[in-house]
């Protein structure tokens, strides 16, 4: 909540499936009616835009069939946007809000391509629907640094060569993090224990542990 | 005259990948997007009947549905990594062939449509495995040297085995991804790829455009391993919605799609006969080997001979293959495609005549050294696979092995095995055209053939632009993976950097020529973009081509015209390889018999190291491959079915971070005095080869057992 | 996917009242890491989906009373993390740790793993009509009988389905007789874990005992069951984040140097969580030796019946269930 920066300038402004942030609110989760169905009438591309949200008197409750609306924050940002029932936070995060940093390698659970945290826990957004993110704070690649200084897991992912194609390397940074906050990058062995739900196709693991055991000492814990 | 040694620098573009703000394929966003999504074929051969697509079309979001009626007929070629794909096509040739696509405003509907529509399939008869009745076994021709048969007669110690490699999925954890966009009479494509020229072509010859109007762009690329080196049948489908829909359009498959959809590594069995003379001389092969193919695939079976009969100074090689026909999508080229599995096999059976001929396995190998390629008779160009055995050598410890099976063990009764392998890979090169561009304002451009999936090409161009040239890195800029920046050429076959980075030299040499030129006799103070400042010249840029050694003029059209123009590794004068010896500790479970690697040690022969630091990783990156296979990875067919039944990444099991624990990678970093004027050869693919032969071999000393099927698992051992 | 009404509940009794009015196409939903995944295979269509996650009362973690009670939606990774758990129980916080990947321990329930489906690879590829499946479309057939069968069940299979039931954690509560607290539209009832699942029989289909709208709201373990002398052991195709070949949940209780009571049971060999009285009983009363912790499993394992590729499941079964018994009773003070 401390930054106000607008997440719009991170789209295209002609895109319009996108939603915007509520910049004049200081408490997102009490987001007021008309200001959520404002960003449902954002959506206008898609197959709910046939529902003129905006003529809609505040008082009425009911959203287009198979769609909820959702209000949370995302890397500090308010974020309130109708959506379709069936999306996953993964795409709601890319398809939607233009954070692409998660990836989606598998969207069954099954890569760790996907990872964010919410509430502070490590998730797979790919299986996580986008409708239990409403009342939370979702953290992604993008909110983890500030400006131009890194997180110190980043810095570590460049100083260990923790990569290569860099596809899986949002996910892996999301669940390094997570990881040293959990108190289980104690020993190399747990590290890759608990950093196995990250698959890295390319084969970066050695520099993997290597940078998450150096930022976990900068970090403080471990 | 060779480049001296490298210094250690981060990967160019680690910065915008540990952000998530390097962008690939899938995050391109365009205002207007429509989505995708294709129905696969359910059966493995037969003839579409009907399409019944009404129920799609109704569901909210669903804007069009691709029928074969959207494409004109294509005739099926046979299947290369340039060849254009069919659209879409009411016969059915594999499990997984795309029958429709539906494009629809948003994904979640995309999927539903796709769900929705009733496809009613007029089954034909198939062959889905090597074993199927109905699979055709089709001789491909021999790869021979010398007389094998005469050599073995002559042979006082003969090992005869047989191998198997299984069917393999490369599985990059990036989807494959395209974006289309259709606009000013333009048709733009964002897909991850290893092969954005072949695109340009095959999908205008698909779509019946012109070439010159198709723009093709990968610059970032999720991982590839092969599988992004062919042109992929969902391209052009996804060009044809959106130049109907007038909107841009994005397909990502999803990865069980992927598996029927994109090549794979066929299944391949060796039978190896190996002969040695009394003194523990290899002196004759005969080896045959079978892969499965598809119908029409190209992919060929002989290249396993390439690199196994250049491996040692073996005169006489008999060298048979052949494809077995099967009806599934085409197989093609997965990381080392031909020297992985063949050096499983090879290398196996040199650790069974080591123990037959009571040979330390390194020492015999040491002594089958060579210094010619065997099969042209020309002299290799360099070749240190010897130092590397020694090094490796040390560093492991392999001295202190006890010889004998199954005679190491902890005292919890855990089997412990040490293993050697060697492996090698070709150094090949395509031709290429790279423009370099310094401008006044302090910014310098390099365009140039080649496409960066995560080996570290730009950071290999870096390193040799920043050690030629004065440069300011943060306004460097590098393109690669974009047909509108240079021509662009397949990146694969670990010939990518030698491709390229020669190039580097030669354009900077003609751009200080330039400058000079420009200057014409003054003398200006600092970096040759100041000079161009002081001129008042914006910018100055220079063209410069290379073709591989004995290509001439039509090689560089071939590649300019999205051909496939790779020559080597046997040039004019000499022969090239990369080779590398892999050292593997395996433990084994008393009881329950898991294996684990606890520590590897690799040392490669690449010539000259440009990029230290990625060079390094790319090594790691192929042992973790080599245990992925070795122990891991094998993708199952049901016979009855056809297609792949453990088509995720639960079912199909790659490495994950706990089978994965010490790697230490060494290079011997000579350069290659002839190749090219850097010294540098092949890494890529030869990092992973003889990895999954040096684990069954530590598998075999730690327990005795000799297995030669791939992946070992608990079953095995039990 | 085909689109659902989303309903968020705040209390039970209103996530219960939402099922009854919604009927069979009715689904509760916790973490979703079962749901939405077979929802995406277009294997599981609900028309209704009870998001359960809001319901406070049921992520409480009670372990100060001689019975440890887990509310149903704690998260599978806080169970196993908490210090009475994994100080005291073993067997419990090896099970949920050795399940999945962390990601997914965070989102997925205690009590929603019990429910996880079968990851039998015909049932979950069916979707689009390739392969035959009882448990998918009844009366279809079962592609895995005379099919891949590696990962199959050796135990408790029928002509109809061989599909393993694919837990850690509901293998470890058998184990220790835990019980389960349900809340459906007659009201309360409570029932041992190891009376939820069924056999196969020639109806794979119904997986579960729980009556139409019931939702599990607690897990209940008798402290005692599940003491320090315990372990889950489990033999994956790799060392992490992958499902079972074979594992055991062990529960040792010692009188001196002599096995009181042993608690045997078995995962990823099974079409259920699995006890193993046959084992049990062999040890009872003995001294642990490493031929004897063998023969009980060898023991375990003496009704299996194995198909094609799946008949180093007994053997590895058993070597698992022997490795558990020697780790357990190494854990002695």
């Amino acid at each position: 909540m401390s930054r106000n920066d607008d997440i719009s300038a991170k789209g295209d402004p002609e895109d319009r499936n996108r939603a915007s942030p509520q910049g004049d609110s200081t408490d997102p989760l009490s987001l007021n009616r008309r200001a959520t169905l404002g960003i449902g009438a954002a959506m206008a591309s898609s197959a709910l835009s046939v529902v003129p949200l905006r003529a809609q008197s505040p008082q009425v409750t009911a959203l287009p069939e198979g769609t909820t609306a959702i209000r949370t924050l995302v890397n500090g940002r308010p974020v309130a946007v109708t959506i379709d029932v069936r999306t996953s936070l993964l795409d709601l995060l890319r398809e939607t809000l233009a954070l692409t940093g998660a990836k989606k390698g598998c969207d069954h659970g099954q890569c760790g391509a996907c990872t964010v945290h919410l509430d502070g826990r490590r998730v797979a957004s790919c299986l996580t629907l986008a409708a239990k993110a409403d009342g939370r704070e979702v953290l992604t690649i993008e909110g983890l640094s500030h400006g131009d200084a890194l997180h110190p897991m980043q810095q570590a992912f460049i100083d260990h060569d923790a990569l290569q194609c860099g596809y899986c390397t949002p996910g892996q940074i999301m669940a390094a993090v997570a990881c040293v906050a959990e108190g289980n990058a104690t020993s190399r062995e747990r590290i890759r224990e608990y950093m196995s739900g990250s698959i890295c196709r390319c084969g970066a693991y050695v520099g993997i542990v290597a940078a998450i055991e150096d930022a976990a000492s900068r970090m403080g814990r471990g | 005259m060779p480049a001296p040694p490298f210094a250690d620098r981060p990967r160019i573009d680690a910065l915008d990948k540990v952000r998530g703000a390097a962008a690939y394929a899938a995050d391109m966003r365009f205002p207007g997007l429509l989505h995708a999504m294709t129905v696969p074929s359910p059966v493995a051969r037969g003839r579409v009947a009907a399409l019944e697509t009404e129920a799609a079309l109704r569901i909210p979001g669903v804007t069009r549905i691709l029928t074969p009626a959207d494409f004109a007929p294509t005739q099926r070629v046979a299947d290369l990594p340039n060849s254009p794909r069919p659209g879409l096509v009411p016969e059915i040739a594999f499990r997984g062939e795309p029958l429709a696509l539906i494009v629809a405003e948003t994904l979640e509907a995309a999927i539903e449509g796709a769900e929705a529509v009733r496809v009613r399939i007029e089954g034909a008869p198939f062959s889905a495995t090597v074993d199927s009745p109905g699979a055709a076994r089709e001789p491909a021709p021999d790869v021979s040297t010398g007389d094998a048969a005469r050599a073995l007669a002559g042979a006082s110690t003969i090992v005869e085995a047989s191998y198997e490699s299984p069917t393999q999925h490369h599985n990059p954890i990036e989807l494959l991804s395209t974006t289309a966009v259709w606009a000013d009479g333009r048709l733009l494509i964002h897909e991850g790829s290893q092969n954005a020229g072949a695109i340009k072509v095959a999908v205008a010859r698909t779509l019946g455009i012109d070439p010159a109007i198709v723009d093709v762009k990968s610059a970032t690329v999720g991982g590839a391993f092969g599988q992004k080196g062919w042109v992929q049948r969902q391209t052009a489908l996804v060009a044809r919605a959106a130049m109907l829909t007038g909107r841009p359009v994005k397909l990502v498959a999803p990865r069980g799609q992927i598996f029927h959809l994109a090549t794979f590594r066929p299944l391949s069995r060796h039978r190896i006969r190996l002969g040695a003379d009394a003194t523990g001389r290899m002196v004759g092969v005969h080896y045959e080997v079978d892969q499965q193919n598809s119908r029409s695939g190209g992919f060929p079976a002989n290249q396993y001979h390439d690199g196994a009969m250049r491996l040692y100074g073996i005169a006489d090689y008999a060298g048979i293959a052949a494809n077995i026909r099967t009806d599934t999508q085409a197989p093609g080229h997965m990381r080392a495609p031909y020297e992985h599995p063949a050096c499983f096999a090879f290398e196996s059976a040199v650790d069974e005549l080591s123990y037959r001929l009571g040979r330390d396995p390194v020492a015999l190998r040491m002594a089958n050294d060579t210094r010619t390629d065997m099969h042209t008779g020309k002299p290799l160009s360099s070749r240190f696979l010897n130092e590397c055995l020694q090094i490796g050598a040390e560093r492991f410890g392999w001295s202190r092995r006890n010889p004998a099976p199954a005679s190491m063990a902890a005292p919890d009764g855990t089997q412990i095995g040490w293993g050697v392998a060697c492996g090698l890979y070709p150094t090949l090169i395509h031709p290429a055209v790279a423009t370099l561009r310094i401008a006044a304002d302090g910014s310098t451009r390099f365009a140039v053939a080649g496409h960066e999936f995560g080996q570290g090409i730009r950071t290999a161009l870096a390193a040799v632009l920043t050690r030629e040239l004065q440069i300011d890195e943060r306004r460097l800029q590098i393109l690669v993976g974009d047909t509108t920046a240079a021509p662009q050429h397949l990146t694969a076959g670990s010939w990518g950097s030698a491709s390229a980075l020669p190039l580097v030299v030669q354009a900077v040499a003609r751009m200080r020529q330039a400058v000079a030129e420009l200057l014409d006799g003054r003398r200006i103070a600092g970096t040759l973009h100041q000079q161009i400042a002081t001129v008042r010249r914006p910018f100055l840029e220079v063209e410069v081509s290379q073709v591989g050694p004995g290509q001439d003029s039509a090689a560089l059209q071939r590649m300019r015209a999205g051909g496939y123009a790779v020559t080597g590794p046997a040039y004019p004068d000499f022969t090239t390889m990369s080779y590398i010896a892999h050292f593997v500790e395996v433990r084994v479970e008393p009881r329950t018999r898991r294996v684990r690697v606890p520590r590897v040690v690799s040392i490669a022969d690449c010539g000259r190291v440009v990029s230290p630091r990625t060079a390094a990783s790319q090594v790691r990156g192929g042992v973790v491959w080599g245990i992925s296979h070795a122990l891991r990875e094998a993708t199952e067919t049901d016979p009855r079915y056809g297609g792949f039944l453990n088509n995720d990444l639960a079912e199909y099991v790659v490495a994950t971070n706990a089978d994965v624990d010490e790697i230490d990678v060494g290079f011997v970093d000579e350069p290659d005095p002839l190749f090219n004027s850097i010294g540098l050869k092949s890494l890529g693919e030869v990092s992973m080869v003889g990895v999954s032969a040096a684990v069954a071999n530590a598998v075999f000393h730690a327990t005795g057992r000799r297995l030669r099927k791939l992946p070992i698992r608990v079953d095995d051992l039990l | 996917m085909q689109s659902f009404r989303l309903i968020r509940p705040r209390t039970a009794q209103e996530a219960v009242s939402a099922a009854a009015q919604g009927g069979a196409a009715s689904r509760f939903i916790a973490g979703g890491t079962t749901l939405y995944d077979l929802m995406k295979l277009n294997i599981e269509r609900p028309g209704q989906v009870i998001d359960i996650t809001g319901i406070g009362e049921l992520h409480r973690i009670e372990t100060a009373g001689e019975e440890l009670r887990f509310g149903a939606l704690a998260p599978m990774s806080a169970v196993a993390t908490d210090a009475v758990v994994s100080r005291d129980h073993p067997v419990l916080a090896e099970a949920l740790a050795k399940a999945a990947s962390q990601q997914l321990r965070n989102m997925a329930s205690v009590g929603g793993n019990l429910l996880q489906r079968t990851r039998c690879p015909y049932f979950r590829n069916g979707a689009g009509g390739v392969y035959p499946c009882n448990k998918r479309e009844p009366g279809s057939g079962c592609a895995a009988i005379g099919g891949l069968d590696r990962s199959q069940a050796v135990l408790g299979t029928s002509e109809a389905c061989t599909a393993v039931s694919p837990g850690d954690w509901p293998v470890a509560l058998v184990a220790v007789d835990a019980g389960i607290e349900l809340l459906g539209p007659n009201g309360p009832r409570s029932m041992p874990v190891d009376a939820l699942y069924r056999l196969p029989g020639e109806t794979p289909q119904h997986e579960f005992t729980l009556a139409p709208g019931e939702m599990i709201t607690a897990i209940t373990v008798p402290r005692r069951n599940a003491g320090r002398l315990s372990t889950y052991h489990k033999i994956r195709d790799r060392e992490s984040y992958a499902f079972a070949l074979a594992s055991a949940a062990v529960v040792l209780e010692l009188e001196g140097d002599r096995i009181a009571q042993a608690r045997v049971a078995l995962g990823g060999v099974a079409t259920r969580p699995w006890r193993a009285p046959a084992a049990e009983q062999m040890l009872a009363g003995q001294r642990l030796t490493p031929e004897l912790a063998l023969a009980a499993g060898h023991a375990a394992f003496r009704d299996a019946r194995a198909g094609h590729h799946n008949a180093f499941k007994l053997e590895l079964g058993a070597r698992t269930v022997a490795d558990a018994l020697i780790i357990a009773a190494e854990r002695r003070p």
